[in-house]
């Protein structure tokens, strides 16, 4: 699937996939497709502030739902006049069953990228057949699931990083002091690693993250006093701390290290910025990973061992972080999964992408002498340089504040031609 | 404080220069007059005028003090090659002069995807009408309204009006166009408006004609443009010797400044709803109009005390011209009628045939209205509260006051007015 294609990525209005659909829809402009973001967050603070009404429940779920409806019906507004070849969600993007009946009706190819747990996180099986294409993080188990209602276009697409974003920094002393530490750990406090942190405790050691609250013991380490850490951040800290833990979330703590199947985002980032990470064993690791490209512990008594250990042995920690950051430039980038998305959604669907009429990006007439302005604004506009004519004056409509003459005059000439057929 | 106290005021202290953007036809232009006056006697300072190249000429004979400017944006005459660089080029320049300038405000008028675009130009928050904000297309909230009201076009306001609303302080009705009496040049005769529906056929126009020309002395000129040259020469034919002797074709000879020496010199114009019309009520030339099919006077009719419209009135009027008429073009019926050529003739209105009412131009505190001379005018009672809900909007009468405000409010205020600053 080479072809530059037109896809609306739909953002969950917060949590952890907020962040995987920000990169998507970069890595999908970075490999020239025209792309087009619904900005869901947008939406969040009026849905929660319905929670401070204090009316009774039944109410209260009506307005939730009403809520939901309007902004679902705005993404299938933003479709109407984007006209994507694909809707790509992220899970917990607020598309309701009845948006996604429409969308199917209409002949717009979904897919949803679903990074979450699907043990934890069930809902999947209302919406799930209602997507054209199922993208999930596991594999055991939820191939069967999805099968069996209905949904046979289902996808092993495991997490990823952004080079452009997860890349090695050279950090100020005052970042420096503030992220760096010889051993830290950024997350959510889930209880087997509230469990687990307990028996890491030493001086300096520092926690990212929100969810730490009420854990005494912890609550010294906490950084920020708890609160969300930004992406940018994040690459700070993964940069800054000489070990970065990995333990991969598990809401149960009698299990510390789990053994689970997938791989969480922040083994792939912190690759990616060159940093070293102690991360626990998954299912999933042996086709993503080389054994020499992660430190990997089994238990808690190897994780406190090879803390010491890669302390005291800093190239070692250098090689293996360096190996980490090839496979994942190589293989593990958000660039990357978004091809094998595409590649799969071409495969599986009839007749995808749409035949569209492409525009030519000179139309008969156009100026010589304008023809190296308008190279330039494909530049800006992040746009190959064989882009369709309505491509580019999508992008120039996406642009913020008053435009240019010839953004406008572009603007103007399409909309004339509508008008007039010419 | 009333209105005019206000007037008076602004009229000291504001120094502005506007732009207003009006790329629709001839009649359109012409209308835009209100809006124009209010502006150059109430900022003091410059008003630009956007309009399409082949209104420029006549842009500038009818409004001297106004800085003209031009771009192509009506669909004739091009190819789509020549299209191409013309807006990339001559109109790319234009939108780059225009956006030099710092205007204060924008009058962005028609609500055409070409205006919106237009508008990317500007800062939102100083675009009156069609705005453009960061991509999105929003009308101002008066034109919004304008939207809902047609939904009863029946009552109407005059579009001179309409547009004038735009801007604040609004001059008085009067300052539009001189009181109409004759010029002494003879007769006019507009042979067709765009839209043919909207025409009486020859043999009308050369019964007519007749009527008409026996009450003044001198020529009878027949007006349109080319496409009517042909029209012009089946109304002589039809015409008694005497009559054609006194008659010359002027159809498709006249440039616009010929057309306004022409129009400008004329005892009275008979013609339908035209831009010609329009013209003559500039000129302060006596207009008698035909009115039928899609044409409704409260909308568009001539401005400027002194002009008379026949205004056909039957339950399926106005209708849409682009929509197929299912009742034979009944309301062409009383024009055919023996009866109406002897009411003009005679000027008892005892004879007018049914069908018709005779209105004659009027102001009321909003601006040009009509009242009924003779025949029927089911809707007075409730376009006078219509008009009087409107002027109180407009701050042109105390808010308080007059019957039915709240069924008026309910109809053409939303929510959003009240809940959000528009």
């Amino acid at each position: 699937m080479n072809r530059q294609l037109r896809i609306l990525v739909v953002l969950p209005m917060y949590g952890g996939s907020l962040p995987v659909g920000r990169f998507c829809a970069d890595a999908l402009r970075e490999s020239g497709h025209l792309v087009e973001v619904f900005e869901a967050p947008d939406f969040h603070s009026s849905y929660k502030a319905l929670e401070q009404l204090k009316v009774t429940a039944d109410r209260l779920d009506y307005l939730e739902n009403s809520y939901l409806q309007v902004v679902s019906q705005a993404v299938l507004a933003k479709v109407e006049t984007f006209e994507p070849d694909l809707v790509l969600s992220m899970a917990q993007a607020p598309l309701t069953i009845q948006a996604l009946k429409r969308l199917r009706r209409d002949g717009v190819a979904t897919a949803m990228w679903f990074v979450e747990d699907y043990r934890l996180f069930t809902y999947w099986k209302a919406f799930a057949p209602h997507y054209d294409v199922f993208a999930v993080i596991q594999k055991e188990g939820i191939f069967e699931g999805l099968e069996a209602i209905g949904q046979n276009n289902a996808l092993y697409l495991p997490l990823a990083a952004h080079p452009t974003f997860h890349k090695p920094l050279a950090l100020s002393l005052t970042d420096k002091r503030k992220f760096g530490a010889d051993v830290s750990f950024m997350g959510a406090g889930y209880p087997n690693r509230r469990m687990a942190f307990r028996e890491l405790i030493r001086p300096g050691f520092k926690i990212w993250g929100t969810e730490w609250e009420g854990d005494h013991v912890l609550e010294p380490y906490v950084q920020m006093a708890g609160r969300r850490v930004t992406p940018e951040e994040c690459v700070k800290i993964f940069n800054a701390s000489t070990v970065n833990l990995n333990l991969h979330s598990s809401i149960q703590a009698d299990n510390l290290v789990t053994h689970g199947d997938f791989i969480n985002p922040r083994t792939f980032e912190v690759a990616a910025c060159g940093a070293f990470q102690l991360v626990d064993r998954r299912t999933l690791m042996p086709e993503a990973f080389e054994p020499d490209e992660l430190a990997i512990f089994d238990s808690m008594e190897e994780l406190r061992e090879r803390i010491e250990y890669y302390l005291a042995h800093p190239e070692k920690r250098i090689t293996t972080a360096k190996r980490g950051q090839a496979r994942v430039l190589k293989e593990h980038t958000y660039v990357a999964r978004m091809q094998t998305l595409l590649d799969f959604v071409a495969e599986r669907l009839d007749a995808w992408p749409p035949q569209r009429d492409r525009g030519e990006l000179y139309p008969e007439g156009f100026p010589e002498e304008l023809k190296g302005e308008l190279k330039n604004m494909l530049a800006q506009l992040s746009l190959p340089e064989d882009a369709a004519f309505e491509d580019v004056v999508w992008a120039i409509r996406s642009r913020q504040g008053e435009l240019s003459g010839l953004d406008t005059a572009m603007l103007f000439l399409d909309e004339w031609r509508k008008l007039f057929n010419k | 404080m009333t209105a005019g106290c206000g007037y008076k005021l602004m009229l000291e202290t504001v120094m502005k220069h506007s732009l207003i953007i009006q790329i629709a036809r001839f009649g359109d232009l012409v209308q835009t007059k209100r809006l124009i006056t209010s502006l150059l006697l109430s900022s003091g300072g410059e008003v630009h005028l956007l309009v399409d190249n082949s209104l420029k000429s006549l842009a500038q004979i009818i409004y001297p003090e106004a800085v003209v400017h031009s771009i192509t944006a009506h669909g004739t005459g091009l190819s789509g090659a020549e299209a191409v660089r013309t807006m990339l080029v001559d109109n790319r320049r234009v939108f780059e002069h225009l956006r030099s300038i710092d205007f204060d405000d924008v009058y962005n008028l028609n609500f055409s995807p070409l205006n919106y675009r237009i508008a990317a130009l500007f800062d939102s928050d100083r675009v009156h009408g069609h705005r453009w904000i960061d991509g999105q297309e929003k009308p101002s909230e008066w034109a919004a309204m304008a939207m809902r009201w047609t939904g009863n076009r029946r009552l109407g306001i005059n579009i001179v009006d309409f547009w004038g609303a735009y801007a604040q302080p609004l001059c008085p009705p009067e300052a539009v166009n001189p009181d109409a009496s004759p010029k002494g040049g003879g007769v006019g005769i507009v042979l067709a408006g765009r839209e043919s529906r909207r025409s009486l056929p020859a043999e009308h126009i050369a019964r007519i004609a007749g009527v008409f020309a026996a009450k003044h002395r001198g020529p009878v000129s027949l007006l349109g443009s080319g496409a009517e040259a042909a029209a012009g020469e089946d109304v002589l034919d039809r015409m008694p010797s005497s009559l054609r002797e006194r008659t010359v074709n002027l159809a498709g000879k006249t440039g616009w400044g010929e057309l306004c020496e022409v129009v400008s010199s004329l005892d009275m114009l008979m013609t339908p709803d035209t831009g010609t019309m329009h013209l003559a009520a500039h000129f302060g030339v006596p207009v008698h109009a035909f009115f039928l099919s899609s044409a409704w006077c409260f909308e568009t009719g001539p401005y400027g005390l002194g002009h008379t419209v026949y205004q056909a009135v039957q339950d399926c009027l106005p209708c849409l011209e682009v929509a197929e008429c299912h009742h034979a073009v009944k309301c062409l019926e009383p024009f055919s009628d023996p009866s109406f050529v002897r009411t003009i003739a005679t000027g008892k209105h005892g004879f007018l045939p049914d069908g018709l009412t005779v209105f004659e131009t009027a102001f009321d505190e909003l601006g040009l209205t009509f009242k009924a001379a003779a025949g029927p005018d089911a809707e007075a009672q409730q376009r006078k509260e219509f008009r009087a809900f409107l002027a109180s909007h407009l701050g042109l009468s105390d808010a308080s006051a007059g019957a039915d405000q709240d069924l008026w409010a309910n109809k053409l205020y939303r929510d959003k007015q009240w809940i959000f600053d528009q």
